[in-house]
């Protein structure tokens, strides 16, 4: 249920008056992100600290980064044994476990943030994600948006489709489900070892976020190219709440919870767009040489069309993929239709100063 | 306050004897579930898990068994005892080429296991043999071994650029200086203590039958097949053919492939260094599970809190907080992994560094030389404990705490030359 | 007595077995990680599987050769005290770190392992990245083997510990070499 700010203020303002100590709820929360991490581990944060105040300090926050529990995309199990009563994560990481999760972060070619928002809470997103998640004992809610991410870091330009042919790449996930099918050879690399592996020529390309957390990996100066998004348009984090911890809760601390999670992931979204701004003009700045390119139509095009071709697959089997895809398919459209005569106009329109 | 006791009984257990890895496990285990239930556990197979999807650390089992190749087929032993031979009357040779050997090996990986484990079965042998003071034998390849870490590319650089803003690529660049700085000062030092005490380090004698031309021709035969495989190894890392951790494959198919060439290769061969290397391994990872298990007590019965609360206490000038700062990062070094004091006590330190006008780039140097150091700092510094797990039984645990000792104090000397004389590294201090 | 060197030879094969398996497993992951780079640069062609499979091997190496290392006494000690016991003294050592230690922390990453492989398994989890491989169940299934056969090893330790004890054999002659160790 997508939950309106606001909630049941009747039953809180009956019970008020009781004098009893209020009783406090610790939630354990896990994040997928190491200690300190900038803007992601924010969110978790913020979330944390205007629950602790609207509740009067009747909800408390224990927060555990990676750097603690040691297994960043081990979040989902932890938080749906119990073991933590929350997590902070991003919904495509569970895709190996239960491939319906995918649905909730970004698709290729899909939705933009604001858009995306308005699927979530008022064009039947939070329904269908709950309706994958609820079956796991877990609610899902959206836990912050990167806004667009960026199509990575080339060491050529990629002109053609043949520039695709056997380019190494390092990009996970159905990203790279759909860019293999581009004959692009999709690679592992750990996180470690990309930098040299890029700057050697191990690897030809790779995806990370973008300018946001880019700039501290030092990509730009062994790769030039800089290529704009197609596969991220808006990245969306996810808060995990164990269900079962959910239903414990009284009904105010719920919604206080619901509405901070709500808050703090709309303020993750303008936090990101904020530093990804202040981060792209500075680079703009120091490094010139950086060149920002958009992939030919024909590169595009294909892309879309493998795109297409594998949501297609994943429809056929199965009918909740095909319920979620069919939604997002739908409100995309009629969504697209408005961005293209309002903020699309707008910004096509606008004489550049 | 449970952290603290924890380290306390876990020392007092290792002096028992009983296999390090299980001591740390079992400490862990009573204290944890202690004060935190069973449940703690409930973590154990999420971190374990966590290394087995960590591919950095296959560079482990693959470079042991490379060094156990090498080994095994004489090739290592050719190679060192020629490089020793070609020091002629100049004592510490061995030791020389061994720090050499290590140096070049650093710049392929930045595991400090696989080094250490690797150098400890290349020379090891050979410097007993010639009769070397087991002390400067190990402390020798300890620090070999742990040069991965400041010569790039390093793990530990990539995370500090990571914590810290820094392009990656800047701090690989400023840690060459240092590194090199820290590979000479190891060497003269060996050239001084074994001029100075000739028995830690007898020069190896000259075969009288061959006369210098002979030994220089048997001396390069000895050194090329070797010295191409390492080329080997490090050429495909720099032509981008393999990834660092996929180039010590190479090194260990290499390492087979010169076998054959030399008519050493045996299926028998092959078998042995393969069971020796999971043993070792295995010894490795051990301690690697143990001590995950040993941070998930501390960290979870506050011991976290405790320590960020410590450094919360440095003063805010910037000789007194530099100095404070780089004790303290000794210190804890000890006692925790590098990789938590990057990720927690760095981003600390970083804000007040920033206030205080410290250039950022030096300040991660300064830490990295500091967190090598903890890989060798007695009690805990595993390297210390890969090396006593590959030494034949003769060497024992207190020679090499004693044997790393001069090792240290050079590196706490480098560490205060970049603080004191940053110029002379290539680095700037700041305002 | 005579059982008692009956169960510890069975404890023995046990991981002496483990000490096979994580061998091949080695010489397996050596050959895939060659295998993938020459795939790489020569054909320019890579497979994700196999990359996985190499992590995969790798985990197989570590965990099993944990119990046989520790059949052969191949974990690190620090022998500041412990070479200058007797072999009672040792034996007693080893059968408290046994006990206190390796059994009840092989008990509880058993216990919690299995938890964390059936997971895995009602999920059906496999690889999240294109060509990856499915039944991670099975990676996942060598954490509480591991803790099986280690347990099994830390029962060794003690029937090799009683042999010395109650039937005055030797350390040295009991760890010999790679043999009975
Ligand atoms: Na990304
Ligand atoms: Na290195």
């Amino acid at each position: 249920n997508s939950g309106t700010p606001g909630g049941d203020t009747a039953t809180a303002a009956k019970e008020a008056p009781k004098a009893e100590p209020a009783k406090v709820y610790t939630l354990k929360v896990a994040e997928t992100w190491p200690a300190n991490f900038p803007i992601f581990g924010d969110a978790v944060n913020n979330m944390a600290a205007m629950a602790e105040k609207m509740s009067n300090g009747r909800l408390k926050f224990v927060i555990d980064t990676s750097n603690k529990h040691k297994s960043p995309f081990g979040v989902f199990d932890m938080v749906k044994s119990g073991q933590y009563d929350m997590g902070h994560s991003a919904s495509y990481y569970w895709k190996g476990k239960v491939p319906n999760t995918l649905y909730f972060t970004t698709m290729p070619f899909g939705m933009i943030a604001s858009e995306q928002y308005a699927w979530f809470y008022y064009g039947g997103g939070m329904e269908l994600m709950q309706k994958v998640y609820e079956p796991l004992g877990l609610l899902s809610f959206p836990g912050g948006n990167t806004g667009n991410q960026m199509g990575g870091w080339f060491r050529k330009e990629i002109k053609s489709l043949d520039d695709l042919q056997g380019l190494k790449m390092r990009i996970p996930g159905f990203a790279g489900e759909v860019m293999s099918k581009l004959g692009v050879s999709v690679t592992n690399i750990p996180a470690g070892e990309l930098y040299t592996a890029l700057e050697r020529g191990t690897i030809d390309a790779l995806e990370w976020v973008g300018p946001s957390l880019d700039l501290r990996m030092g990509f730009h100066k062994i790769a030039p190219y800089y290529y704009t998004g197609w596969h991220e348009p808006a990245t969306e984090l996810q808060f995990l709440v164990n269900k079962k911890k959910w239903d414990s809760l009284p009904e105010d601390l719920r919604e206080i919870l619901r509405v901070a999670m709500r808050t703090a992931a709309y303020d993750m979204y303008s936090q990101s767009q904020y530093e990804s701004a202040k981060n792209w003009s500075t680079i703009q700045v120091e490094y010139p040489d950086i060149k920002v390119k958009t992939f030919p139509k024909e590169v595009l095009e294909a892309l879309y069309k493998a795109n297409q071709e594998l949501l297609e697959a994943k429809a056929k089997e199965d009918p909740l993929a095909a319920e979620i895809l069919d939604s997002q398919k739908k409100f995309l459209w009629k969504a697209r239709r408005w961005t293209e005569i309002s903020d699309q106009a707008y910004l096509n329109s606008m004489p550049r100063g | 306050m449970i952290g603290i006791i924890m380290f306390a009984v876990a020392l007092l257990m290792l002096l028992c004897g009983f296999p390090v890895a299980f001591v740390f496990g079992g400490v862990a285990l009573i204290f944890g579930v202690f004060s935190q239930g069973f449940d703690l556990f409930a973590f154990m197979p999420f971190r374990i898990y966590s290394i087995m999807t960590n591919t950095i650390l296959m560079a482990i089992p693959l470079f042991i068994f490379m060094g156990l190749v090498l080994q095994k087929t004489k090739m290592a032993e050719q190679l060192l005892e020629s490089m020793g031979r070609l020091f002629g009357g100049v004592r510490g040779g061995l030791a020389i080429s061994t720090i050499l050997v290590g140096a070049l090996l650093a710049a392929s990986t930045g595991v400090v296991g696989a080094s250490v484990v690797a150098m400890g079965l290349i020379s090891l042998p050979v410097m007993l043999k010639f009769g070397y003071s087991k002390e400067l034998a190990t402390g020798t390849i300890c620090a070999a071994g742990t040069l991965g870490q400041i010569i790039p590319p390093s793990i530990i650089l990539i995370i500090l650029g990571d914590v810290l803003g820094l392009p990656v690529g800047d701090l690989f660049k400023a840690a060459v200086w240092p590194g090199l700085i820290l590979v000479g000062l190891y060497i003269a030092y060996i050239l001084l203590i074994s001029f100075l005490k000739p028995d830690l380090a007898p020069a190896i004698p000259a075969d009288a039958s061959e006369s210098r031309s002979q030994t220089l021709m048997k001396a390069v035969k000895a050194i090329l097949p070797p010295l191409a495989l390492i080329l080997v190894v490090l050429g495909s890392i720099f032509t981008g053919v393999a990834t660092p951790t996929e180039s010590s494959a190479l090194g260990g198919v290499g390492a087979l492939i010169l076998a054959v060439a030399y008519r050493q290769f045996s299926w028998k061969m092959v078998q042995e260094s393969a069971r020796e290397t999971v043993k070792i391994t295995a010894m490795v990872f051990a301690i690697l599970l143990g001590a995950t298990a040993f941070s998930m007590a501390f960290t979870y019965t506050g011991g976290d809190a405790l320590v960020e609360h410590w450094m919360l206490q440095l003063p805010g000038e910037k000789w007194g907080f530099l100095i404070l700062s780089m004790i303290m990062i000794l210190i804890l070094g000890f006692f925790i992994d590098f990789v938590e004091i990057a990720f927690i006590i760095v981003p600390i330190l970083a804000p007040i560094a920033e206030k205080l006008g410290i250039d950022m780039l030096w300040f991660a140097i300064l830490i990295a030389m500091n967190l090598q150091t903890s890989f060798l700092t007695p009690p805990f510094g595993f390297s210390l404990f890969y090396l006593k797990g590959v030494a034949p039984p003769q060497v024992r645990t207190l020679d090499i705490y004693r044997g790393v000792m001069p090792f240290i104090a050079l590196q706490v000397l480098v560490l205060a030359a970049i603080l004191v004389i940053p110029g002379l590294f290539g680095l700037t201090s700041g305002q | 007595m005579r059982i008692l060197v009956v169960l510890d030879k069975l404890f023995e094969r046990a991981s002496a077995l483990c000490g096979v398996l994580a061998s091949a497993a080695f010489v397996l992951m050596l050959l895939n990680v060659f295998y993938d780079v020459i795939a790489r640069y020569v054909f320019n062609s890579v497979s994700i599987g196999m990359q996985e499979l190499e992590w995969h091997l790798f985990s197989a190496v570590f965990l099993l050769g944990i119990p046989y290392a520790l059949r052969v006494d191949g974990h690190v000690r620090v022998d500041i005290f412990y070479d200058r016991w007797t072999d009672r003294g040792k034996a007693w050592i080893n059968i408290f770190g046994a006990l206190v230690f390796l059994l009840p922390f092989s008990a509880l990453i058993y216990w919690y392992g299995t938890g964390f492989v059936h997971e895995a398994w009602v999920l059906n989890e496999s690889s999240g990245d294109p060509g990856g491989l499915p039944y991670r169940f099975i990676v996942k299934a060598l954490i509480p083997t591991s803790a099986v056969f280690t347990a099994i090893s830390g029962l060794g330790m003690i029937t090799q510990a009683l042999r010395v004890l109650l039937l005055g054999e030797k350390y040295a002659h009991v760890n010999h070499q790679e043999g009975l160790a």
